[in-house]
């Protein structure tokens, strides 16, 4: 078995910044267009999030992630130009297609909202080890199982493909054909699912047997192999955050 | 002074019709290294598992007699606070990893931080395993990604690294190399010699007969011996309990020749070697 | 059988784990042996075409197999993986052992035939409607032997078929390998258990950080201590209980050593 994460391991600021602070710059990138409903700021969101992606050396990592959120967007943004029920100015014309300028803004405002989130989060996933993110809720007071469990499902997808590839070898090993025409593969796919989440189950199991016995549930208190991570702004930037939303509650109310 | 006491102990699993362990009784001094053999389904890795209390309270079942752990009772006791005291290793290095860690290294750090030994001294003994097994050079890899000996070489170093006053091995050596496992049993007893009591499932006869103080000899559940190593290889129906003797035994057996002035056979490389050249002269 | 010509191999960006091997296999009984890590496993994988070599070539009886996939290539070469739970994936003990010869276009019947005739040679013909997640670690491993023989491959590789069996259980493999080899089978075993090698096979090959250190006929390999040593295997015990006292060539069994200690005396 092997795992994937999408953490990638790069020297940044943005690296170095701590989980705790991502989580509430994710807040923020979330809130505040909600907050104040306005393109402009929905645009200033999704660039600051560009520019630490930028930062951290992986916007090029974003690009399968951006494409896919594309490809759903622009199935949105052509269904709600074309046939919001609240569609009256009509924009352009093209042979029988008509767009329409409330569908379209109103699509615009979703798309713009999924990129903010989206960007957010990619940073926090990015640059951040699961297992980083989770140790500082913990030290935070969140109980370890369910950091645990979080942690867990950081890793189905992976072990999930790994449990793929490892019943894919035993299957070819004896004979079953899983090579070649993508006919042949989706066949060779389906006879996966059961020992699969059956593999899964069984290995919970015997894992948990194993957390046991190396005192996972011991009540003494928890120490860490790695320091916390204290970014020396950290504080600042929390608390700029903070403000910022804040800013956006008091503007929304006086407004 | 006794560190491990069973009693009577008998135990079934749930949706099983007979005993897994049937009125075991026996005890174990501090620092001594016992070694569990018995054939496949004598009730070994059932006996390890009751002694970390993963037997009754992760399986359940019945159970009935007492198991004392350092004086305390297994059976009153949760799994977490005997893990302060008795340490496991399981029988498939490939089911033992935590699944929540991205490296070799921080693996072995699991179980540290959870009994809470301060960073400093984690670092200290997880380098200090790492070169004991031989996997300094696999330290940045998945836990996943290692060969089945590196990762029974994890599994092993990954609890002796949280320095446990008991230690339970079963068959800890299956996939290792032959200077491997030599290596887990000069550990192992250099350990012994720390005061850490010991007890090992192993199939390997030559290395308990070295190594170990005392054998325990299971059958069906039950302790049908529990003595030196060279009492028990030296007995002649070994075969019904589907044990064989080390083969340094079946030799001097089938040469009829005993160790000097004693009614045993010889069971080490030494012993056998001293034997067989006095029997030439 | 086999021939293996300047075979490279590493995982992903990782160092080398196999460096240039080269090696050919005929019908003799073959013994791997080497140190953890050494790549043992790696190459049955590369032989059994489960992973592809990143350099060199591994021609199957006169057929390359790049040319094959795996599938087809299991009609030719079985293998009983090391961790039995990678190769368990069925509902039941028969399922498992009839998946392989079902796949290879056998008739269900004969197929059965096949499997029940497997269970029977590793003592499991009782166990046939139990879910092999229930087995223990040595019966699935035994599981996983039968599942192999049913396919009736010429040539078949284990993977540390010992693995957690008593004196029982390595005495139905030692059997199986002995039938296997008299039907004119290759049997090639990764092993750590010396005693067991130099009773059971032909010939050994010494494995040691990505190349063959050592090959050729058991108890060759096992007059060569230096490399032994090098390579983290030991000679067996009776071999070095002959060498303490001093008989002479290399001993590799009891009888051996019983026989030639009378005549030293
Ligand atoms: N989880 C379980 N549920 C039900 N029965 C079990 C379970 N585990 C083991 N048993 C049964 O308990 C008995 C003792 O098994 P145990 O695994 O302790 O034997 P062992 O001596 O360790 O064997 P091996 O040498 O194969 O490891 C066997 O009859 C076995 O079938
Ligand atoms: N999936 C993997 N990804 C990356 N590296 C791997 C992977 N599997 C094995 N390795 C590495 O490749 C090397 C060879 O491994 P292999 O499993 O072939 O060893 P082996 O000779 O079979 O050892 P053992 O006797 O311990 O089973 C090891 O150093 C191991 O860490
Ligand atoms: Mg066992
Ligand atoms: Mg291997």
């Amino acid at each position: 078995m092997k795992s994937i994460s999408l953490y990638v391991n790069r020297n940044s600021f943005v690296h170095d910044v701590d989980p705790i602070t991502k989580l509430i710059y994710i807040a923020f990138a979330i809130l505040v267009p909600i907050i104040v409903p306005s393109f402009t700021i929905s645009f200033i969101c999704v660039g600051i999030s560009l520019v630490l992606l930028a930062f951290a050396k992986v916007l090029r990592k974003t690009v399968p992630v951006f494409s896919f959120v594309f490809l759903v967007l622009i199935t949105v943004v052509i269904i709600q130009g074309l046939f919001k029920p609240e569609n009256e100015t009509v924009l352009f014309q093209l042979g029988p297609i008509t767009m329409y300028q409330e569908g379209l803004l109103f699509a615009l405002t979703i798309t713009l909202r999924v990129l903010t989130i989206v960007s957010a989060f990619m940073i926090l996933v990015l640059t951040t080890k699961p297992s980083e993110l989770v140790e500082s809720l913990v030290r935070k007071g969140m109980s370890p199982s369910i950091g645990y469990m979080i942690v867990s499902v950081f890793q189905i997808i992976p072990e999930m493909m790994a449990a793929v590839s490892t019943i894919t070898d035993a299957q070819r090993a004896r004979g079953m054909e899983t090579e070649g025409s993508f006919f042949v593969r989706f066949k060779a796919f389906l006879p996966l699912m059961g020992p699969v989440v059956l593999g899964a189950l069984i290995n919970t199991k015997e894992r948990a047997m194993a957390l046991e016995v190396r005192g996972f549930n011991s009540q003494v208190q928890k120490t860490y192999l790695y320091e916390e991570k204290t970014y020396a702004y950290s504080r600042l930037i929390r608390a700029l955050l903070l403000l910022a939303i804040a800013g956006a509650l008091v503007w929304r109310i006086l407004s | 002074m006794n560190k491990i006491v069973v009693e009577g102990l008998k135990y079934k699993y749930p949706l099983s019709e007979t005993l897994a362990l049937d009125n075991i009784s026996f005890s174990v001094k501090e620092g001594e290294f016992i070694g569990i053999i018995g054939r496949n389904s004598a009730g070994k890795s059932t006996l390890c598992q009751a002694i970390v209390g993963l037997v009754p309270h992760f399986y359940k079942g019945a159970y009935g007699g007492k198991v004392l752990v350092d004086g305390l009772e297994v059976k009153t006791h949760s799994i977490a606070d005997i893990s302060l005291k008795a340490g496991m290793v399981f029988q498939n290095p490939f089911t033992q990893v935590t699944g929540s860690k991205m490296t070799v290294y921080e693996e072995i750090a699991f179980g540290l931080e959870n009994i809470g030994v301060p960073r400093t001294e984690m670092i200290n003994r997880i380098d200090e395993v790492l070169h004991l097994f031989k996997i300094e050079h696999v330290k940045d890899h998945n836990p996943f990604d290692l060969s089945g000996g590196q990762m029974q070489r994890m599994a092993i170093a990954s609890i002796i690294a949280m320095k446990p006053e008991i230690i339970l091995l079963d068959e800890p050596t299956s996939q290792l190399d032959p200077g491997g496992s030599e290596e887990v049993f000069q550990a192992v007893q250099s350990l012994k010699n720390q005061g850490i009591t010991i007890l090992m499932a192993e199939h390997k006869m030559e290395k308990v007969a070295q190594y170990c103080d005392k054998v325990l000899l299971l059958e069906s559940g039950k302790v049908v011996d529990y003595d030196t190593p060279e009492v028990v290889f030296s007995r002649n129906d070994l075969d019904v309990f589907g044990v064989t003797a080390p083969v340094y035994t079946k030799v001097c057996q089938a040469l009829g020749v005993k160790k000097k002035g004693a009614d045993t056979y010889p069971v080490t490389l030494k012993e056998a070697e001293a034997a067989l050249k006095e029997m030439r002269r | 059988m086999i021939k293996v010509k300047n075979l490279s191999f590493s995982y992903k960006q990782n160092p080398q784990v196999l460096s240039d091997i080269q090696l050919e296999f005929d019908q003799r009984s073959t013994a791997i042996i080497g140190q953890n890590g050494a790549g043992k496993t790696t190459f049955v994988k590369l032989l059994k075409g489960l992973l592809k070599p990143n350099a060199g070539q591994i021609v199957v009886k006169g057929q390359v197999i790049k040319e094959q996939t795996a599938a087809e290539l299991s009609r030719t070469i079985g293998l009983v993986f090391q961790n039995p739970n990678d190769q368990i994936f069925k509902r039941s003990v028969l399922e498992e052992v009839m998946f392989g010869p079902l796949n290879i276009k056998m008739e269900k019947s004969e197929a059965k035939e096949k499997a029940i005739e497997a269970l029977r040679l590793v003592g499991l013909e009782h166990q046939l409607d139990i879910n092999p997640h229930d087995l223990s670690l040595s019966e699935k491993k035994l599981l996983c032997i039968a599942s192999v023989i049913a396919m009736d491959t010429d040539i078949i590789i284990f993977d540390e078929p010992t693995i957690a069996q008593d004196s029982n259980g390595k005495e139905k493999i030692r059997r199986i390998i002995r039938t296997l080899k008299e039907k004119g089978k290759l049997v090639m075993t990764i092993i750590h258990d010396m005693d067991f090698v130099a009773e059971n096979f032909e010939r050994t090959i010494v494995f040691n950080q990505g190349r063959v250190l050592a090959d050729g006929p058991t108890r060759e390999v096992f007059s060569q201590k230096q490399e032994l040593l090098r390579a983290k295997v030991e000679p067996p015990y009776i071999t070095q209980l002959a060498d303490k006292l001093g008989i002479p060539g290399t001993i590799l069994t009891i009888d051996e050593f019983i026989a030639k200690y009378h005549s030293v005396k």
